[in-house]
């Protein structure tokens, strides 16, 4: 039996008018892998997506999917390929288990119980009756995953996913996520905010300005990310400024609103440490930009992230902006 | 892959582009049926269609009047089958590209208005697959809704006007056997243009990715080509109109059936059919699905284009209607009416409970002409027959003569209407003293343009 990448693309590139969108991308995702794509508003995420799907007809490249190349756009069939670009779309006038249905039919039908089976399994079970249009934007992103879930797919193509998701809403589908990259199935999930994909993915690809700006496991983001920064509450926040001075890798300072903010390059441990033994007792050490964010920020931006960088940024980040 | 058909992991769909699958046209199929089935405008539509006929019927049996500027419409006290006929006539000139647009028009455009076009062509089906597929659910609406309207205006006019004699377009009366196929035939003979309206519909569909262009634009093709129908003296134009198929089956209630005008209909269908939906595939499969455009500001430049594109087609068109040979004539129009007024006579005499032998013939003498410069094509006639009368005496004949005022159209078909102080009211009293149709109030007719 021949082993295949569940996606191989190849030189794909994708112009609208005068802007290339997707400017020569190779793609691979493995079975059972979950790949984040990830990228900055405009970075060329969906529009990759849109070609992966063989919605969009790309100018240049090449794509496998599970092995099979993707053809001219008329007779694109995605056989165990499912999924859904920006938010997924219903007929509003129509439940969501008869939409379910249709979407079914047009795989050559389900098995009895089936859609019930996915409503249950995204928490709309007892919803499935109600007429899309009167769902929320996270119900319907729930309805969403229960399409692209029907056909028990061997490769899943997400884009944002978690968008609109409550909290315990986007936790459940990265659960999901796991689960089925567990039984096999390949995953590759987009999003802007790595804050998302970061306890799900295995491996990410980041774009920028519609070209692969890096690539690789979960682990080597991690190694390669300039920094990490924190929101500092301690017994004695003079003495933690003072001793802060004395760790090469680590940059205390006092934000607009008095709290301390921790920016460090590598890890935190020592510095905490020498807290504990000058007799600071920490009272908070909130992680606020993850290693993986400030990689994603370096990589998506022209800023050197540098501590004043990480520090504003986790200012941003607590103005949530 | 495993005996269940589903893939393991790493394992690559076997057979490359060439592999089975599980979606296809008839899944497709199924899935517009449901959709189109769960509609409420599919829904009323087919209410409409089995009352219809039902409240029409109704409505006649209940006044004495007749709508007889239509088609067979001064029969539909006598017969159930002229009841159908003027179902299938008025159908034919309005119902039925509005029922291709309300059907059709949407089909492709909902898609895009519910932005569901991603989410359909991420499934098991091809965009081919979505084309045929959507196109058989609405041509199987289509012709369904066709079929349902001839059955009830059948069952219509047998059960609430009864199963009388047709009186067709030679003025002959037909058995009650020879109408029900001549009436089924004609509805068959429409549906060829009718799935051409419901081509046109699908092409504005795809087009415009508008629904309300989808379903209003094949009846306002339909209104430009029925006006088209009434200018111009040439054959080919009209010939060429989608419009004119669906009146077809018109030489068929003729002594004289002639086939040309039909042949031509069902071919003329073809094209469009094939036309509008080669056009609307070219479309379809080129397509990129790249997101919801820009929303632009709706301004007057595009709509100015296609107004001003538009007339000028109708212009063209209008001057073309002129072109090939002019097939209304009067000699044509002589040799139509003559025998037709000379059946209908011989009925009216019948009907008063006069003896007629069979086979007479009436003694006239036709002159037809037209009231314009031109001595041919459609529009306004004037046709006198003069009807000699053998008397004893010195005259051997007295001569009355009879004007009737003739409304041609240019598929050979016309209307002749006579003032009573010449043929009498539209109804009058039988043998049995029971009121009737006048057969000579209203004379319908068709011969043979080409």
């Amino acid at each position: 039996m021949t082993t295949v990448a569940a996606v191989r693309a190849t030189g794909l590139v994708k112009r609208f008018e005068t802007t290339v969108a997707v400017d020569g991308v190779d793609l691979v995702v493995e079975d059972g892998e979950v790949r984040g794509l990830l990228g900055p508003n405009g970075a060329g995420k969906t529009t990759l997506l849109r070609l992966l799907f063989g919605l969009v007809a790309p100018d240049e490249g090449n794509v496998e999917l599970l092995g099979r190349p993707l053809g001219a756009a008329d007779t694109v069939c995605l056989e165990g390929v499912a999924g859904f670009v920006e938010e997924p779309t219903f007929y509003p006038y129509l439940s969501g288990r008869v939409n379910l249905e249709l979407f079914a039919e047009l795989d050559g039908g389900a098995p009895a119980g089936r859609v019930d089976e996915v409503l249950d399994r995204v928490g709309l079970g007892g919803r499935g009756g109600d007429r899309v249009s009167g769902y929320s934007t996270g119900m319907r992103q729930r309805l969403g995953i229960a399409a692209a879930l029907l056909r028990s797919p061997r490769l899943l193509l997400l884009d944002e996913p978690t968008s609109g998701l409550d909290p315990a809403g986007a936790r459940d589908m990265g659960g999901l996520v796991r689960r089925l990259a567990a039984d096999g199935t390949a995953v590759l999930l987009s999003s802007h905010l790595i804050g998302d994909l970061e306890n799900v993915c295995d491996s990410f690809t980041v774009l920028r300005l519609g070209k692969v700006v890096w690539n690789g496991s979960a682990q080597q983001l991690r190694d390669q990310a300039p920094g990490s920064a924190y929101r500092l509450a301690t017994s004695d926040d003079a003495r933690a400024l003072e001793l802060a001075e004395q760790q090469p890798n680590v940059h205390v300072t006092r934000s607009p609103t008095g709290e301390l903010r921790l920016a460090v390059h590598g890890r935190v441990d020592a510095y905490v440490l020498e807290l504990g033994h000058a007799g600071v007792a920490v009272r908070r050490l909130e992680l606020v930009v993850s290693p993986l964010e400030s990689m994603f920020f370096a990589l998506t931006s022209d800023v050197e992230l540098d501590s004043a960088a990480l520090t504003e940024l986790a200012e941003a980040a607590l103005a949530g902006t | 892959m495993s005996a269940t058909g589903v893939l393991r992991p790493g394992e690559a769909i076997p057979g490359g582009r060439a592999a089975r699958r599980s979606g296809g046209v008839w899944s497709v199929y199924r899935a517009e049926r449901r959709k189109l089935s769960t509609q409420l405008a599919t829904r009323l539509l087919a209410v409409i269609s089995v009352l219809g006929p039902f409240a029409f019927a109704g409505v006649l049996k209940i006044q004495t009047g007749s709508p007889a500027d239509t088609l067979f419409g001064v029969w539909v006290h006598s017969s159930g089958f002229a009841l159908s006929l003027v179902v299938l006539a008025f159908c034919g000139a309005w119902g039925f590209p509005v029922l291709a647009g309300v059907l059709a028009g949407d089909i492709f455009a909902s898609e895009d208005r519910y932005g569901t076009w991603k989410m359909v062509l991420t499934r098991s089906s091809t965009r081919r697959d979505l084309f045929a597929g959507k196109l058989l659910a609405a041509a199987t609406f289509a012709v369904g809704l066709l079929v349902l309207l001839a059955i009830s205006s059948l069952a219509a006019g047998l059960l609430l006007i009864g199963d009388g004699s047709l009186v067709d377009l030679s003025g002959r009366t037909l058995s009650a056997g020879h109408s029900l196929v001549l009436v089924v035939v004609a509805w068959l003979l429409n549906v060829p243009p009718m799935l051409a309206f419901t081509s046109l519909a699908v092409l504005f569909s795809v087009a415009t990715r508008n629904g309300i262009v989808g379903v209003i634009g094949p009846a306002l093709v339909d209104l430009v080509m029925q006006l088209l129908l009434l200018v111009g003296t040439g054959v080919w134009m009209h010939m060429l109109l989608a419009a004119s198929a669906f009146q077809g089956w018109y030489p068929l209630f003729t002594a004289h059936p002639y086939y040309g005008p039909l042949v031509i209909a069902c071919i003329v269908s073809v094209i469009w059919i094939v036309a509008c939906l080669g056009t609307s595939w070219l479309m379809l499969r080129r397509r990129d699905f790249a997101g919801a455009p820009v929303a632009r500001r709706a301004g007057w430049v595009m709509p100015v284009r296609v107004a001003v594109g538009a007339a000028a087609v109708i212009a063209f068109l209008a001057i073309a209607a002129n072109w090939g040979p002019a097939g209304d004539t009067a000699a044509k129009l002589k040799a139509s009416i003559q025998p037709t007024f000379n059946n209908l006579t011989l009925l009216q005499q019948r009907e008063l409970g006069r003896t007629v032998a069979p086979g007479a013939k009436l003694n006239v003498l036709t002159n037809c002409s037209r009231r314009a410069s031109t001595p041919t094509g459609p529009g306004d006639w004037i046709c006198t027959l003069d009807v000699f009368i053998p008397q004893p005496g010195a005259e051997p004949f007295q001569s009355t003569p009879v004007s009737y005022d003739v409304s041609l159209q240019a598929d050979g078909c016309y209307k002749a209407t006579s003032p009573p102080s010449f043929v009498g009211q539209q109804t009058m009293k039988d043998g049995n003293g029971k009121q009737v149709v006048n057969p000579l109030f209203v004379i319908y007719g068709c011969f043979n343009p080409l």
